[in-house]
């Protein structure tokens, strides 16, 4: 048992498997107490909720001398949320910790999206990030500190397939970088991660048939634009289940909350295996001016032959 | 008149005002046919009201030009009046070629103090209002073999005090074409996105000057902006009021984007306003740790010491 994080309180959700519960067991052994949260739903988002999750990894951080409360509630809905925030007031007294981690995945080609399945996605991942953060953020500004870390994904970086899922990942990482700037100045830190895990949600039937499908697309030239992802996921053959232990996701989750990362605000990192990345932001590689402004003839005459280049298609087609 | 888009059919949603029309104008000014889509609301959304001015209005405009245009009032946020949207492009011109996600709303709020109502606004327009038209436009794209998207995203979506709902959604919508990029490329569709800056009521507006008050004044601390350019234009010079930020600077990249000259640009992000166009890098790791085993907080503590971190790294730190 560690101490850097003694007295404090932390939230996590989607905490009952996969990597949320590796970040509650962690953060409950540098001594903070806990609210494992976890509605104990289908990855897909379907079927009732089941106490259960949430309930033994509750046990499990007693069982090994921390302290935990169990918490079932949506943080798709704003009452869940606020009623989530709440019960770390009412268990401990204060909160100091939100670590965002709740998610589910439909993997679909984007013209065959139903309208249901878009919205299911997006109101867990990016507005439940949001509800959570929006009830928080009164409590950490007032008491002039507090941790928040958001659950990204490489998906965000384009990923076939998956429209919804990463259109919400890569909007997690713009709240990350606004919310950075709207409580930086109360003493409050907000980054994100872009995680690497063998948990549940890779080891679905589906997303292996995926990752095949994505072996064999690899033959055409340019497919994959982040080579990340693409060791990730054809290279290693997927994830491997013994280095890309969910559970190897939580120390750097841990350490973005001790006082040590106090001057880190509004980052992305990568983190999975035996492996942490810090990912720069988007910035202006290449520019161009035009005194006078810009015509179609001017950039049809200037931009193919200056900074663009002629592979800027990842998906390159049959011409 | 020019004839690079001769026979093709554009959609421009939110083509009423500012960038939309500018947009519209510019690709019928190619030869394209245009629908103008704008429901006629205001800045922010709030009231309510909708009109069909607008829409009319830039399409007399574009006849008066000599070129073809007819108007539309369906909303991007709902995801039957999208489906409805294309097929009237379908009804007025027998095809679709180039799709222009433009429609948004935007309200300044800090993260503590944005309603539901705000974010599902705001997120209904640009992020899912995106997916909407984009989900039933690709449905036709893929069949013919080719098209154009083009989405707006915004220099807020790298970090943007007050904006964490916009500025999510925006970042969003970079996720999303990414993805789209990914999904459609094969087909000989590309999907683009800018981040625009030009002078329109959403930006140059009695609020907006009195927040370039503020942020005049907020500037006074060091490293408030991540992103030099969004400084450069918001406060060092004369702002977005300048000639050269009027919204036809973006339209005429926006449209060669659209033409066969692009083909091989799919899926990345750009600046456009002013005299200046420039292509945004995409977000890697670019320092990546690896240990010999699971990281240990112990081991992390020294992550400043191996300079994989540094000390101005939260954009907005308590003084």
């Amino acid at each position: 048992m560690g101490t850097r994080l003694e007295d404090r309180v932390a939230i996590v959700t989607g905490a009952g498997r996969g990597i949320g519960r590796g970040e509650a067991l962690l953060l409950a052994s540098e001594g903070a107490k806990v609210v494992v949260n976890d509605l104990g739903g289908a990855q897909t988002g379907e079927g009732g909720g089941s106490s259960a999750p949430a309930d033994q990894v509750v046990n499990e951080i007693k069982a090994a001398g921390g302290v935990a409360i169990a918490n079932y509630d949506s943080v798709a809905e704003s009452d869940g949320a606020n009623r989530l925030i709440q019960s770390a007031l009412d268990a401990f007294g204060r909160l100091d910790i939100l670590v965002n981690n709740a998610g589910i995945i439909r993997d679909r080609m984007v013209y065959n999206i139903p309208e249901e399945e878009w919205d299911r996605v997006h109101r867990v991942h990016l507005k439940g990030h949001f509800n959570c953060i929006r009830a928080a953020a009164p409590i950490l500004r007032a008491q002039r500190s507090g941790r928040i870390v958001n659950t990204s994904s490489e998906a965000g970086l384009g990923s076939m397939g998956q429209a919804s899922y990463g259109s919400a990942k890569e909007g997690i990482v713009g709240l990350t970088r606004t919310v950075a700037k709207d409580l930086g100045r109360y003493g409050v830190t907000c980054n994100a991660i872009r995680p690497r895990a063998s948990t549940r949600m890779t080891e679905n039937p589906e997303l292996k048939e995926a990752t095949t499908r994505m072996g064999e697309l690899r033959k055409r030239p340019g497919q994959f634009a982040v080579p990340e992802q693409e060791d990730f996921l054809i290279v290693g053959g997927g994830p491997d289940p013994q280095i890309h232990r969910p559970e190897n996701v939580a120390p750097i989750v841990v350490w973005l909350c001790t006082d040590k990362a106090a001057k880190i605000n509004g980052h992305t990192f990568l983190a999975g295996g035996y492996a942490i990345g810090l990912y720069e932001e988007p910035r202006i590689e290449a520019e161009m001016i035009c005194r006078d402004g810009w015509s179609v003839d001017a950039i049809d005459a200037a931009l193919p032959t200056t900074f663009l280049a002629r592979d800027m298609n990842p998906q390159l087609f049959d011409e | 008149m020019s004839s690079r888009l001769q026979g093709r059919v554009a959609l421009v949603t939110g083509a009423g005002g500012g960038i939309g029309r500018a947009e519209a104008m510019a690709l019928a000014a190619e030869g394209a046919k245009v629908i103008v889509n704008d429901i006629g609301a205001s800045v922010t959304g709030v009231e309510g009201q909708t009109s069909r001015t607008p829409a009319e209005q830039v399409v007399a405009e574009i006849e008066q030009a000599g070129g073809e245009a007819v108007p539309n009032f369906d909303s991007v946020a709902d995801h039957k009046a999208a489906e409805h949207m294309i097929q009237a492009a379908l009804d007025a011109f027998g095809r679709l070629d180039i799709l222009v996600n433009n429609a948004g709303v935007l309200q300044e709020q800090m993260v503590w103090k944005v309603s539901d109502e705000q974010w599902e606004r705001e997120h209904g327009v640009h992020l899912k209002g995106a997916f909407n038209t984009i989900k039933f436009a690709s449905q036709i794209f893929r069949q013919q073999q080719s098209g154009r998207i083009v989405n707006t995203a915004s220099p807020a979506g790298l970090g943007a005090m007050g904006h964490a709902s916009y500025a999510s959604a925006k970042e969003g919508v970079v996720g999303l074409t990414r993805t789209v990029a990914k999904d459609l490329g094969r087909y000989g569709v590309t999907c683009n996105a800018i981040r625009p800056a030009a002078r329109t009521r959403m930006t140059v507006n009695p609020d907006l000057e009195a927040n370039l008050e503020r942020m005049r004044e907020i500037r006074t601390r060091p490293g408030q902006f991540a992103d030099p350019m969004l400084e450069e234009i918001v406060l060092a010079g004369e702002g977005l009021k300048a000639e050269i930020f009027h919204p036809g600077n973006v339209a005429s990249f926006v449209v060669w984007l659209c033409t066969d000259a692009a083909r091989r640009i799919n899926g990345r992000t750009f600046f456009v306003g002013g005299d200046r166009v420039g292509i945004y890098s995409e977000p890697t790791a670019k320092s990546v740790l690896c240990n010999d085993g699971p990281w240990t907080l112990e081991v992390l503590d020294g992550l400043f010491d191996l300079s994989f971190l540094s000390d101005d790294m939260n954009p907005n730190a308590p003084e």
